[in-house]
């Protein structure tokens, strides 16, 4: 009896010294510098994880032309759902040096600067992505958030703004209208903080660059009473184009590029009167990836103009590289006039960047309890 | 008995322990210990016996928590009064399709669980038949909807964790000796006060059992309320997967989930000693019957 028990007890140290390995404490806790992705032979496998429907698929798509093209093995996963819940997710991983197998993945501009602040991302040298800085487009060249390009290097950029059923509710094209009574429970809003509040603040004629936390406070104060009142239905992530595509709703914040995912044919992605939020994702290669030559080879194949353009013509979001507006003019494609692709500066005048409120913390925790009401 | 004997049994006992240790025990310790932590991602979370963690973190979410029981605790009921009649049915009334029945009623069970909320999201749609008939019925008001309101959240759990209420009953109800019915009835009770008076007791171990697998995981559902809720449907489940995915607040996360499941051995425990420890353990009344 006592020989059990003590083999028990041998069983639960060891098991625990086991797991004290691996205990999770955060705090950027990364060891000193942060390491460049090395360049070298373009082969073996390559693991990336990026968002539902943003690349072209298929035979002749993105990921099977590369293949084609260098060898490489290509394991591309989509992911990647909710920025914050996917930065949860890896975050663990990150902080033991770790990227899960991943060698390259895409997230917002906002969240890249974050990662690479607690150095979990690596730096990424200009000379050995050659294609990337011949083609993207000056306007991305110098972000506020990376203003060398050291870690990031933009994927798609797309609008936040109103998706509107035309068919039931033509005469929504302000954010105000959504909060208007006879729309009750048929509108979604997106249930991300730098999405939604922005917006708001923009109708009330508030600039979220420069919004205090008070500001801030008061725009989710009005989008509370609108989900306890029932006026929202729903906070939603990518998940508003089935709502719009079942009827259950007749209007929905979303993002421009969504019409591949939207089978309703009265579907219209709409400028919001005040402004849109404007934001641009990046591919980052994090910690401890693997095959980094491999993603480094990946980025200057997308931003060959001719991949960027069958990108383009599939997602419908804004591309990063110059030239693909022409190439798709040339293959008599629609897209090649439409604001929502190739938007002017006229089109985009009132909208912001996707912006954090000043103290994220007080702010964060005041949306999270609208989020879970 | 030599003391090889007499080890033999915790030998058996030893994966499974083994298996608890490092998958239960280790991972409650570390739960535990970063419950206790404060801090942030960017200064790093540090022990420092953080008891207010506990208090915090329920402090805004008495609403989702109330709003658990009365989910999970009304999906149960309505399992209860489904399944039971049903696993009676299958257990004495279905003669050779019984085979086929308890295959149906695991089968859903080939489909993933969110693949299946989500086919309900269709089924519930504000255009579906479902609601345009409740509507011509006058159940629903004519712009009422079900999609994104409690009644969808309750049923997507009732839903989910019906079989769990269905198999226990059935393994209980089928080992029932039927002539214990008949002997009630040649003494002169009529079918109800046999129901109530004899198979009823006898398969309370299957109801508690029944009711424990159902409400224990729909109280921390969190696809359901996700899925099929709105904006006011949200559940603990919701709360601790916004505090732990979203806000990185790992300590009042883990906090969270330690009382969830502090309060959840309690109603346990309340329970079984309610419904009577015989009835789930050992069923003495079984045995001498």
């Amino acid at each position: 009896m006592t020989l059990a028990i003590a083999s028990a007890l041998a069983l639960i140290v060891l098991a625990v010294g086991l797991a004290a390995c691996g205990g999770t404490t955060g705090g950027g806790g990364n060891t000193g510098e942060i390491e460049t992705a090395k360049a070298g032979p373009v082969e073996g496998k390559l693991t990336i994880s990026n968002w539902p429907g943003y690349i072209a698929p298929g035979d002749h798509g993105t990921v099977a032309e590369f293949e084609r093209k260098t060898g490489v093995n290509v394991s591309y996963i989509e992911d990647v759902n909710e920025t914050e819940s996917f930065f949860s997710k890896m975050q663990p991983l990150l902080e033991q040096g770790e990227s899960g197998g991943r060698s390259l993945y895409v997230v917002a501009d906002y969240m890249a600067k974050m990662q690479h602040d607690l150095g979990y991302l690596q730096n990424i040298k200009k000379s050995d992505i050659p294609t990337v800085f011949e083609n993207l487009l000056p306007s991305l060249r110098s972000p506020d958030f990376d203003p060398n390009r050291e870690f990031s290097v933009p994927w798609q950029s797309g609008m936040t703004g109103i998706w509107v059923d035309t068919s039931k509710a033509p005469e929504i094209h302000s954010i105000n209208d959504l909060f208007d009574s006879k729309y009750a429970g048929k509108i979604t809003m997106l249930g991300e903080l730098r999405e939604t509040v922005p917006l708001v603040m923009l109708a009330e004629g508030i600039d979220p660059a420069k919004a205090s936390t008070d500001q801030w406070l008061h725009a989710i104060e009005r989008i509370k009473d609108a989900a306890s009142s029932g006026q929202i239905r729903h906070f939603t992530g990518n998940e508003y184009t089935e709502d719009l595509n079942a009827g259950n709703i007749v209007a929905a914040i979303g993002w421009s590029g969504d019409s591949s995912l939207i089978e309703n044919e009265n579907a219209e992605w709409r400028m919001p009167t005040q402004g849109c939020t404007m934001w641009s994702e990046d591919m980052v290669i994090p910690v401890g990836a693997p095959n980094t030559a491999a993603a480094l080879e990946w980025m200057n194949f997308v931003y060959q103009p001719k991949i960027a353009a069958d990108i383009t013509d599939y997602v419908q979001y804004i591309s990063p590289v110059s030239g693909v507006q022409e190439l798709l003019k040339e293959r008599g494609s629609e897209l090649a006039n439409s604001q929502i692709v190739f938007p002017t500066e006229q089109f985009t005048r009132k909208c912001t960047g996707q912006n954090s409120p000043p103290d994220l913390e007080p702010v964060n925790e005041a949306w999270q309890e609208v989020i879970t009401g | 008995m030599s003391l090889r004997q007499r080890l033999v049994p915790y030998w058996l006992l030893g994966p499974g322990l083994l298996w608890l240790i490092i998958f239960f025990v280790v991972p409650m310790y570390f739960m535990g210990e970063l419950a206790l932590r404060t801090g942030n991602l960017t200064t790093g979370f540090t022990f420092n016996w953080e008891w207010s963690n506990f208090p915090d973190s329920l402090s805004g979410h008495t609403e989702q928590i109330w709003r658990s029981f009365y989910y999970a605790g009304t999906a149960t009921l309505l399992a209860l009064l489904i399944g039971y009649p049903l696993a009676y049915a299958i257990a004495f009334r279905a003669g050779r399709f019984k085979q086929l029945l308890l295959f149906a009623v695991i089968a859903p069970f080939f489909t993933t669980y969110l693949v299946r909320t989500i086919a309900w999201k269709t089924i519930l749609s504000d255009s579906s038949p479902v609601v345009s008939v409740l509507q011509t019925l006058s159940i629903l008001p004519p712009n009422g909807r079900l999609l994104a309101t409690s009644t969808a959240v309750i049923a997507g759990l009732t839903y989910n964790f019906l079989p769990f209420m269905i198999l226990p009953l059935y393994a209980n109800l089928e080992r029932l000796d039927l002539r214990l019915i008949e002997a009630a009835k040649d003494l002169y009770s009529s079918s109800t006060q046999a129901f109530l008076k004899v198979t009823l007791p006898l398969t309370m171990p299957g109801i508690v059992a029944g009711v424990l697998l159902t409400f224990i995981p729909a109280f921390g559902d969190y696809i359901n309320a996700q899925i099929l809720g709105g904006t006011q449907q949200a559940m603990v489940g919701n709360v601790i997967q916004s505090l732990y995915l979203v806000q990185r607040n790992y300590p009042e996360a883990a906090a969270l989930s330690f009382l969830m499941m502090g309060l959840i051995l309690a109603i346990v425990v309340i329970y079984i000693r309610f419904a009577g420890t015989g009835a789930f353990m050992g069923d003495e009344e079984e045995e001498t019957a």
